[in-house]
């Protein structure tokens, strides 16, 4: 699974699910900090649709950090102020960039957490669909 | 007459901050961020929005700090905004990937996805619910609980789980009124970065306009609409909804797939129609449209909308109308700027106003002189 639909499981999932996780590597390998979770910014960088050019639209807080496991680095980033989240982040970053064994089984554990949240947003955007409005011919 | 130099007030100073803290606490009760941030959502999306930064629990305690005031707020939230790293620029945002919870088109009743209307104050009687006085956290429960078991056998039950809707206005350029036009990558400017110079660049103006006072950038486009400037505004496409963020790696290179997702944010979308004549060949004239781009963090239609009208304004520079003019609006409409300049007139401003009085006194005192003058003659 790449990195793009694994950090986005893991983010809007439940959070333990990057604890568990973080935490099988933590137990089996040293994992150094190289920089602890600390807070920043994200520019936020869009395309508008009048003339299909790009604007700032303003900055957004993130919490960043940076874990070394088997030699290799890897980036924990995640919007607000979620020091753990982003610690646990970067441990699994890490763990599929040295693509560790443990990381072989995890594809499966990260396909059924999207099952789960994708039921969860059918269900709030179907609530969602009964504000759509359904005209009706007037007889005049 | 000489000017002296005076100093002094500090006890005085610290005294109005521990009765400023005083007013704050004197009802004995402590507002918690966690209350703010979850019941005061459109103070929360307009201190953002004005603060330029997205993050709610910061906006709930520059609200709480700030008692309420929104410019003291948007203030608290630029200063600290200030002091943080600025770590990495997203992948460009598309807002047609934005996750629909409401939206809507004053220009078409049948679009593709349907009118969604969402979350909206439009269609409520504004009369005060004294109902909500004796609201409690069982009635709140009672409330939720009754929503989501809401069934209705009517529900539309979806394929996809997020709501990914086509523009509105994709229509209108595949019927070729609004002319296609190619990706512009150009790399924006950064008004946080560089000042602002004049003639400015559509990223500066757009960035400005979005991070504007809300009352402000409202009061220009009603101007507008009101005849202090050329344009006739339809809504084409206004929606609310949650866009995706992405960061790439610093040093990898790599495909869109090895991106991180960092979360999302909700903003409001406003397309904005400008009906104008154009010429043909042969003289032929023909009614095309233009499109006013507003876009702002949270869910606030009336900015989204006013930032559309000016957008187009700014568009078409004319001096005959001030909204017209790039100079007033970019440089008017900013919560820090305005707020800080017409707040420092409260500064001790001793020594300049002591100047002025004593050419007032002179311009007096030679005037008295003159009239005595001519008594005598």
């Amino acid at each position: 699974m790449k990195r793009k639909q694994r950090t986005e499981i893991l983010i809007e999932g439940s959070h333990e699910l990057a604890k568990s996780l973080a935490k099988e590597i933590e137990q089996k390998y040293s994992v150094s900090v190289i920089q602890e979770p600390e807070n920043g910014l994200v520019m936020l960088k869009v395309r508008e649709t009048s003339r299909n050019s790009l604007f700032y639209l303003g900055e957004v807080l993130v919490t960043e950090c940076k874990a070394k496991v088997e030699g290799k680095i890897g980036i924990g980033i995640v919007k607000g102020d979620h020091p753990d989240l982003a610690y646990h982040l970067a441990v699994i970053d890490a763990a599929f960039l040295g693509d560790l064994p443990e990381t072989k089984p995890w594809a499966g554990i990260l396909e059924i957490e999207k099952y789960y949240i994708e039921q969860n947003r059918k269900a709030k955007n179907e609530a969602i669909l009964r504000t759509k409005v359904s005209f009706e011919t007037m007889d005049v | 007459m000489g000017y002296v130099a005076v100093k002094g007030g500090t006890q005085a100073i610290e005294e109005s901050i521990k009765r400023l803290k005083y007013e704050r606490l004197h009802k004995e009760q402590v507002l918690e961020t966690g209350q703010i941030e979850a019941g005061m959502r459109g103070l929360i999306d307009q201190v953002m929005s004005e603060g330029s930064l997205y993050n709610e629990k910061l906006a709930a305690l520059a609200i709480k700090q700030a008692e309420g005031n929104p410019e003291e707020a948007v203030f608290l939230l630029r200063a600290y905004r200030s002091t943080l790293p600025r770590k990495y620029c997203s992948k460009i945002i598309e807002t047609g990937e934005m996750k629909v919870e409401r939206r809507i088109s004053a220009s078409f009743k049948d679009i593709p996805g349907g009118q969604i209307l969402g979350a909206t104050t439009d269609y409520t009687h504004r009369l005060l619910d004294f109902n909500l006085m004796k609201e409690t956290e069982k009635m709140v429960k009672e409330w939720l609980s009754s929503y989501a078991s809401d069934n209705n056998p009517f529900d539309e039950l979806l394929q996809e789980p997020d709501l990914i809707l086509p523009k509105v206005l994709d229509y209108l350029r595949k019927e070729g009124l609004i002319p296609p036009l190619e990706n512009n990558d150009a790399e924006p400017d950064d008004v946080t970065r560089e000042s602002l110079d004049f003639p400015s660049s559509r990223s500066q103006r757009l960035q400005i306009l979005t991070r504007g006072e809300t009352g402000a950038v409202t009061s220009l486009a009603y101007a507008v609409i009101r005849g202090y400037g050329a344009l006739h505004p339809t809504v084409g496409e206004l929606r609310v909804g949650s866009l995706p963020i992405y960061v790439g790696h610093p040093n990898e290179e790599g495909n869109d797939e090895d991106d991180y997702y960092i979360g999302d944010i909700k903003t409001t979308e406003a397309e904005m129609l400008m009906p104008f004549m154009t010429e043909k060949e042969k003289g032929k004239k023909e009614l095309e449209f233009e499109i006013g781009y507003g876009l702002c963090f949270g869910q606030n239609e009336t900015k989204a909308i006013a930032m559309g009208i000016l957008d187009n304004c700014l568009e078409h520079p004319d001096n005959s109308f001030p909204s017209h003019n790039e100079e007033f609006v970019l440089f008017h409409i900013d919560s820090v700027e305005s707020t800080g300049f017409i707040s420092h007139l409260k500064m001790p401003h001793y020594v300049t106003f002591q100047s002025k009085l004593d050419s007032v006194r002179k311009t007096k005192a030679k005037a008295d002189e003159r009239e005595e003058v001519q008594a005598y003659d």
